[in-house]
C-alpha cells in the first residue's frame, strides 16, 4: 500500500434538504487498490459516491474530499471528472435527443490524451462494444431511451473503458439481483483493472458482484457512519452473518449519544 | 343572532338618481358621456385629478374594442351603459324583485333568513356593520388602515398615496372594461399595512361592502408595506345578487418588500351577472402574494387575477376552482409575470362544467430576460360531469429567460366509473359519490379557505351536484 | 423588399390574448421571387397510375357517415346558443358563447367533412403553394399495397419552388412518404422560398408514415402546410425534422372522422442565430376511441424565436379518445424567445386529454449524469445542439437528406463533418 492515498475523504458531514445523511465519514483509497462499500439498505452508501462525484443535490457541510494530491471538495461535477473520478450510475439517466455516440464524443472532448478523431473514435467505441458484448447500434440510440437493464450497465462500463479513471466508484447496490447486469459489471471491472490498474470503490450490499475480485479494504456503513474497516476477510464473514450485529452495535452507539 | 332590520335599506339613491339633469337626454341617448361621468365625479365631491382620471378613462372606453377571444357579451346592453352605471334608478330594490331560485339557495345554503336579504343587495343588516366596526377599530389600533376608497380619497393624508397607485397596476388602456372601471368606479375598499405590521385575523371586505352598501365598479386598493402580513377575503358563497347586471371591479394589490398578502375570494354572482373583475398584484423583492379564489355564478365570467414579480426572489402562488353550471360561461385563470431574477410561482387550478355549463381556464406566464433562475409551474385539471357540457384549457407561455424552469401539466377527463362502482359498492348514492368525489376535487381550494368559507364552499359544490341552483 | 402578406396564418383555433401575440402569425411572402428551383417526386410507380381523388375519398367517406348518423334534434345547450340570432339575458339557461365556441358547435353539427377540412397553415398558403407547384401529385395506393414515395424541394436563392402532394391511402394499404425541403444558398444572401402542400387521406386500417426534413440555410422561408383526414382505424405517424430555415411555418391539421384512427406526432426542431419557427398543430378527434400523441423536442440558441400552437380538440361524440401533448424545449442561449401554447379544446366527457410542457434547461439530474462524465453545463447544451443535428442525420431516410444535414451541421457546428465518417 502506497503511503499518499488517492482519495482521502476526511470527517465528511454532508446532507440534504437539512438532513444530515453523512456523519464524519473517513475514507482512504491509494491507487490501484479496490475498496468495497458495505452496508444495509438506506445506509448512506449511494450518497457517499454521489457527494465524492459533487452532487449538487447534497451540501457538504463538514470536512474535505482530496483526489490526486488536490482538494476537489468545491470543484464542480465536471471538473472532478476531468481530474478523473468516475461513478457509474445503476442506469444512465435519460436524455431523449442525444444518441449515446454524441454524448460519449462529447464525453472524451478535450480530454488529453483521450481526444480522438472520427475514425479513431469509431474503432474505439466499436472495439469495446465488443468486448462488453454490446451491439454497436445501441450508439446510434437516443441515451438510455428504451434501454434494458443489462444495455444500461453496458453504457456504464463502455464509459468506464473509455474514459480509464484513475478512480472508479462503481454504485452497484442493485445490480446483485439482475444476473445479467452482474456479468455485465464483473467483466467490465476485470477489462478496467488489466488496462489502466486504476483504482476502485465498489458499493454494494451483495457480495456475489465481489467472488472473483481481489479486494483490499472493506467498509462497512450504518446510518451515514461507517462503523467498521477491515481487509477482505470481513466479505465471509458478513455473507455469514449480515449486518445485524453493526446495526445492534450502531443503535447502541446512537443511544449514546 | 343580532336583530333583523324589516325595512329595505335606505341605500342613498340620491347620489345615482341623475333624473333632473337627464331630462330628455335618455330618449337621444343613453350611452355614457363627459356629463354622466362628471356628475358622478361631482356628487362623491372628489379631487380634480380624479374627474380628470375619470374623463380621460371614458375616452379610451369608446375607443377600445370588445374583446373578441372570450364568451360574448352581446346579451350585454352596452349601448344603455348608462343603466349599470346607476344600477338603482328605474329598478326597484327590495326582497320581491329578488328572483325565486336565489331565494332558494339561500335557504338551501342553511343562511338564517335575517342574513337574506342583504345578501340579495337589497338591505343592510346590523350584524354585518357591528363585526365591519369591530375588524376596522383592532386593525386601527394596530397602525392599519382600513376603509372605504372614497373615506380614504378624502383625507389629505391618504389622498396622495392613492393618487401615486390609483389605476397604475391596471391601467384604463388595459381593456375595455378597465376603462369603463377608470370611468365610473364606486366605492371599493382602502387598505394600508404599515412596515413590519403583521395582523393575525383576515380583514373581509364582505362585511365592509355590505355594511356600506355593495356596487358593482368597486375599487380595492391594498398597499402592504415591507415586511407586513395581511390576509384579505372579499366575497362569500352566498350568491350576491344584484339587479344589474354587469361587474367590472378593480383590484390592485402592492406587496411591499419580504411582506406577504393572502387575497380569498369567492365569486358567486347571480345568474344573471356578467363579471368582469380585473385583479392585479405586484411584489417587490421578496415578497409574497396568495390568490385564492373560486369561480361561482354569474352568467358570464371573465376573471384572471395577474402577479406581476417585479422583485427579486418574490413569489406568487394561485390556487382556483371554477364551477360551471347550465347556462354559464366561465372563462378564468391567471396570468404570471416573472419580471426578476429568482422569481416563483406556483399555478394549481380545478375547472368543473356541468348541464351545459363552459368551463375555460386562461393563463399566460412570461418571463422576461431579467428573470434569470426563476421557476414557474402550472397544473390545471378539468372535470366533465356530463357530455353536453364544455371545458377548453389555453395556457400561454413566453419565456424569454435563460435557466429557467417552467413546468406545465393539464389533464381533462370525468369521474371514473371505477370510482364511482366502489363507492356505490360501499353503500353510497350515485349522487352521493359524485358530490363527494367533486368535493374532493375541489379540496386543494377549500383547505385554503378558512373553515366558515370551506363549509360554505363545499355546500355550494353540493347545490350545484344537485341541480338545484338555476 | 416587398413582400406579400399572409395574415392570420397557423392560427391557433381557439384564440387567447392577443397582446401576447401568438394566436398567428404573418407570413411574408418576397414578391420578386422567381418560379423557379427544382421539385422532384420519386414515387413507386403503381402510386402514380390512379384515378383516385382526394376530394371522391371524401365524398365517399361523407356518404358513409351519412348513413350511419341518427336525426335526432340536438337539443344540447351549446347548439341551442349556437344557432339562435339575438343573446337575451332573460334565457339565462342558454350560455354565452365565444365566437370559436359557437364556430366548432356549428361545424360539429354540420357534419360535413369537406367544409371541415383544413390545413395547418392557411387556406390562402395553400393556393400559393399549389400555384408554386403547378399541378398536384397524387399518390394514391391499392388496398392492402404498400408503397413508398419521396418529393424533393431544392430551393435557390432568390426563387421560389413548392410541392403541392395529395395522398390517398386505400384500405389497409401503407404509405411511406419522405418530404425533404432543402435550400442551399450556396453563399449567396438573396431570399428564397420553398414549400409543400399536402392533403392526406388515410383509408379505413390504412397506414401513413410522413417524415418532413427542413434543412434549408437561414435565407430561406420554408412552408410546410398539410391537412390530413383519418377514416376508421387509420394510423398516421408524422415526423418533422426542423433544422434550418430563416422563417419556418409547420402548420397540420388532423381531422380523426373515423373510429380508432391514431395520430402520432414526433417532432424536433432546432433553431440558431435569428430564425424563428412556427408550428401550429390541431388535432380534431371526431371519431369514437382516437388516439392523438404529438411529442415535441426542441433547442433554441443564439436569439432564436419559436412558437408552438398545439391544440388537441376533443369533439361531442368522440367518446372513449385520449390526446395528449408534450413539450420540451432547450433555451441554450440568453436571448432566445419561446413561446408555447398547448391547448386542450373539449366537448365530451368521456375522453382523456393532458398535455404537459418543461421548458428551460436541462434538468438537474441530466446535468449531473452529463457533469459526472466531464460536461460543464455550456459543454451540456452545446452537446444537445449537435445532438440534435446527429440524431437528425442518423435517422435520415436516405444519403441525400442526409447529405442536407451535413451541409448545414457544416455550417452551424465545428468539427461536424467528422461525423460523417462515423456513420455506418
Amino acid at each position: 500500500m502506497s503511503t499518499e492515498a488517492l482519495l482521502s475523504v476526511n470527517n465528511l458531514t454532508a446532507s440534504v434538504d437539512e438532513k444530515t445523511i453523512l456523519h464524519h465519514v473517513d475514507l482512504s483509497v491509494s491507487a490501484g487498490e479496490t475498496h468495497v462499500l458495505m452496508g444495509p439498505n438506506g445506509a448512506g452508501k449511494s450518497t457517499m459516491g454521489h457527494v465524492i462525484m459533487g452532487d449538487p443535490v447534497y451540501t457538504v457541510n463538514e470536512g474535505t474530499i482530496s483526489f490526486d494530491g488536490a482538494d476537489i471538495t468545491d470543484l464542480s461535477c465536471d471538473k472532478r471528472s476531468r481530474a478523473g473520478l468516475f461513478l457509474s450510475f445503476q442506469a444512465p439517466v435519460e436524455i431523449p435527443g442525444v444518441p449515446l455516440s454524441s454524448f460519449l464524443r462529447a464525453s472524451i472532448a478535450g480530454r488529453p490524451g483521450l481526444e480522438m478523431r472520427g475514425k479513431e473514435f469509431r474503432r474505439r467505441v466499436k472495439e469495446l462494444a465488443a468486448q462488453l458484448d454490446m451491439d454497436t447500434a445501441y450508439l446510434n440510440r437516443e441515451l438510455g431511451v428504451g434501454f434494458s437493464g443489462g444495455e444500461k450497465k453496458k453504457v456504464e462500463m463502455l464509459q468506464l473503458l473509455l474514459l480509464q479513471p484513475k478512480l472508479a466508484i462503481l454504485d452497484e447496490t442493485d445490480s446483485g439481483l439482475d444476473v445479467d447486469a452482474l456479468s455485465v459489471v464483473s467483466r467490465g471491472m476485470d477489462a478496467y483493472r488489466a488496462s489502466c490498474d486504476g483504482s476502485l470503490v465498489i458499493i454494494t450490499h451483495n457480495t456475489r458482484i465481489l467472488e472473483h475480485l481481489t479486494v483490499d479494504r472493506v467498509h462497512v456503513m450504518v446510518d451515514g457512519r461507517i462503523v467498521r474497516e477491515d481487509d477482505a476477510s470481513l466479505i465471509p464473514w458478513i455473507d455469514e452473518h449480515g449486518f445485524e450485529s453493526f446495526e445492534r452495535e450502531a443503535a447502541d452507539a446512537a443511544a449514546a449519544r | 343572532m343580532a336583530k333583523q332590520r324589516t325595512e329595505v335599506a335606505d341605500i342613498d339613491r340620491s347620489l345615482y338618481d341623475f333624473k333632473d339633469s337627464e331630462e330628455g337626454f335618455e330618449r337621444l341617448d343613453a350611452g355614457l358621456t363627459p356629463e354622466i361621468v362628471t356628475e358622478i365625479s361631482q356628487r362623491k365631491d372628489e379631487p380634480d385629478w380624479m374627474l380628470e382620471f375619470r374623463l380621460k378613462s371614458l375616452e379610451i372606453y369608446h375607443r377600445m374594442p370588445n374583446p373578441t377571444w372570450g364568451p360574448s357579451i352581446a346579451g350585454l346592453d352596452m349601448d344603455h351603459i348608462v343603466t349599470y352605471v346607476k344600477p338603482n334608478t328605474d329598478q326597484k330594490a327590495d326582497w320581491d324583485s329578488v328572483p325565486d331560485d336565489i331565494k332558494n339557495t339561500f335557504e338551501r345554503l342553511g343562511i338564517p333568513e335575517a342574513e337574506r336579504s342583504y345578501l340579495a343587495g337589497v338591505g343592510a343588516q346590523y350584524d354585518s356593520e357591528l363585526v365591519y366596526h369591530n375588524m376596522q377599530d383592532t386593525a386601527s389600533k394596530m397602525g392599519i388602515v382600513y376603509s372605504g376608497i372614497e373615506e380614504a380619497l378624502h383625507e389629505p393624508r391618504w389622498e396622495a398615496l392613492i393618487r401615486e397607485k390609483f389605476m397604475t397596476l391596471i391601467p384604463p388602456t388595459d381593456h375595455k372594461f378597465a376603462a369603463l372601471h377608470g370611468a365610473v368606479w364606486s366605492g371599493g375598499s382602502f387598505v394600508y399595512v404599515p412596515k413590519g405590521v403583521k395582523l393575525d385575523f383576515p380583514l373581509q371586505s364582505y362585511f365592509r361592502l355590505n355594511a356600506a352598501g355593495a356596487g358593482q365598479f368597486e375599487h380595492t386598493l391594498i398597499i402592504v408595506e415591507d415586511d407586513a402580513d395581511l390576509h384579505f377575503i372579499e366575497g362569500c358563497s352566498a350568491p350576491k345578487y344584484n339587479v344589474a347586471n354587469l361587474h367590472a371591479g378593480a383590484v390592485e394589490l402592492f406587496v411591499g418588500k419580504r411582506a406577504h398578502l393572502r387575497y380569498s375570494t369567492i365569486e358567486n354572482w347571480s345568474k344573471n351577472m356578467y363579471n368582469l373583475n380585473t385583479k392585479r398584484a405586484r411584489c417587490d423583492e421578496e415578497g409574497e402574494i396568495e390568490w385564492i379564489s373560486g369561480s361561482f355564478g354569474s352568467h358570464v365570467g371573465y376573471l384572471y387575477p395577474m402577479s406581476v414579480l417585479a422583485g427579486r426572489k418574490s413569489k406568487s402562488s394561485f390556487t382556483g376552482i371554477t364551477f360551471a353550471g347550465a347556462g354559464q360561461n366561465l372563462d378564468t385563470g391567471c396570468k404570471v409575470v416573472l419580471g426578476a431574477p429568482e422569481t416563483t410561482a406556483t399555478v394549481e387550478t380545478k375547472g368543473i362544467s356541468k348541464g351545459g355549463g363552459i368551463q375555460t381556464f386562461r393563463s399566460s406566464i412570461v418571463a422576461t430576460p431579467a428573470a434569470e433562475g426563476s421557476a414557474a409551474t402550472v397544473s390545471c385539471q378539468s372535470l366533465m360531469l356530463d357530455d353536453e357540457s364544455r371545458s377548453d384549457t389555453i395556457p400561454s407561455m413566453d419565456i424569454r429567460a435563460k435557466n429557467v424552469d417552467i413546468g406545465h401539466e393539464a389533464t381533462i377527463g370525468r369521474i371514473g366509473d371505477d370510482k364511482i362502482f366502489y363507492l356505490m359498492s360501499r353503500g353510497i348514492s350515485e349522487e352521493e359519490a359524485r358530490t363527494m368525489i367533486v368535493n374532493g376535487f375541489a379540496n386543494p381550494v377549500s383547505k385554503e379557505l378558512p373553515l366558515e368559507y370551506a363549509v360554505e364552499m363545499n355546500n355550494l359544490i353540493k347545490l350545484e351536484m344537485e341541480g338545484a341552483i338555476g | 423588399m416587398e413582400t406579400l402578406n399572409v395574415k392570420h396564418a397557423s392560427a391557433m383555433p381557439a384564440p387567447t390574448w392577443s397582446w401576447l401575440r401568438m394566436n398567428d402569425t404573418t407570413i411574408e411572402i418576397p414578391c420578386d421571387l422567381a418560379r423557379d428551383g427544382s421539385v422532384t417526386v420519386e414515387a413507386d410507380e403503381a402510386l402514380t397510375e390512379t384515378h383516385a381523388s382526394f376530394e371522391r375519398a371524401l365524398v365517399e367517406l361523407q356518404e358513409r357517415l351519412d348513413a350511419v348518423r341518427g336525426d335526432a334534434a340536438d337539443e344540447r345547450a351549446c347548439v341551442r346558443a349556437a344557432q339562435r340570432t339575438e343573446e337575451h339575458l332573460d334565457d339565462l339557461d342558454t350560455p354565452a358563447l365565444s365566437a370559436y365556441q359557437r364556430r366548432a358547435t356549428l361545424e360539429e353539427v354540420a357534419c360535413d367533412v369537406a367544409a371541415a377540412f383544413e390545413t395547418g397553415v392557411h387556406v390562402d398558403v395553400r393556393s400559393y403553394l399549389n400555384f408554386l407547384a403547378g399541378s398536384t401529385a397524387v399518390l394514391a395506393t391499392e388496398e392492402g399495397e404498400d408503397a413508398a414515395a419521396t418529393v424533393r424541394v431544392a430551393g435557390c436563392a432568390g426563387s421560389a419552388a413548392g410541392a403541392s402532394v395529395d395522398v390517398v391511402a386505400a384500405p389497409r394499404s401503407t404509405v411511406d412518404l419522405v418530404i425533404s425541403l432543402d435550400g442551399d444558398a450556396d453563399g449567396r444572401d438573396a431570399a428564397g422560398l420553398i414549400g409543400s402542400e399536402l392533403r392526406v387521406f388515410a383509408g379505413a386500417d390504412a397506414r401513413v408514415n410522413v417524415t418532413v426534413y427542413i434543412t434549408a440555410d437561414a435565407s430561406f422561408t420554408v412552408i410546410d402546410d398539410a391537412g390530413y383526414v383519418l377514416d376508421e382505424g387509420a394510423r398516421v405517424n408524422v415526423r418533422h425534422i426542423v433544422l434550418g430555415g430563416g422563417r419556418t411555418y409547420t402548420g397540420l391539421a388532423s381531422d380523426l372522422r373515423g373510429d380508432t384512427a391514431r395520430m402520432d406526432i414526433d417532432t424536433r426542431y432546432l433553431a440558431s442565430g435569428a430564425e424563428q419557427r412556427d408550428f401550429n398543430y390541431v388535432i380534431r378527434h371526431r371519431g369514437k376511441k382516437t388516439i392523438s400523441n404529438m411529442d415535441a423536442n426542441g433547442v433554441l440558441t443564439g436569439t432564436s424565436k419559436k412558437v408552438l400552437r398545439g391544440t388537441i380538440d376533443l369533439i361531442h361524440g368522440c367518446k372513449g379518445s385520449e390526446g395528449s401533448e408534450r413539450e420540451t424545449v432547450l433555451l441554450a442561449n440568453r436571448g432566445v424567445d419561446n413561446k408555447t401554447v398547448p391547448t386542450i379544446l373539449c366537448d365530451e366527457d368521456d375522453v382523456a386529454g393532458n398535455h404537459g410542457a418543461t421548458i428551460g434547461h436541462v434538468r438537474p439530474e441530466q446535468l449531473f449524469y452529463l457533469g459526472c462524465r466531464g460536461l460543464s453545463q455550456e459543454a451540456a447544451e452545446a452537446l444537445f445542439v449537435t445532438a440534435k443535428l446527429e440524431d437528425a442525420a442518423l435517422g435520415a431516410p436516405d444519403e441525400q437528406i442526409r447529405a442536407n444535414v451535413v451541409r448545414l451541421g457544416s455550417a452551424l457546428v465545428d468539427d461536424f463533418a467528422d461525423f460523417e465518417e462515423e456513420i455506418a
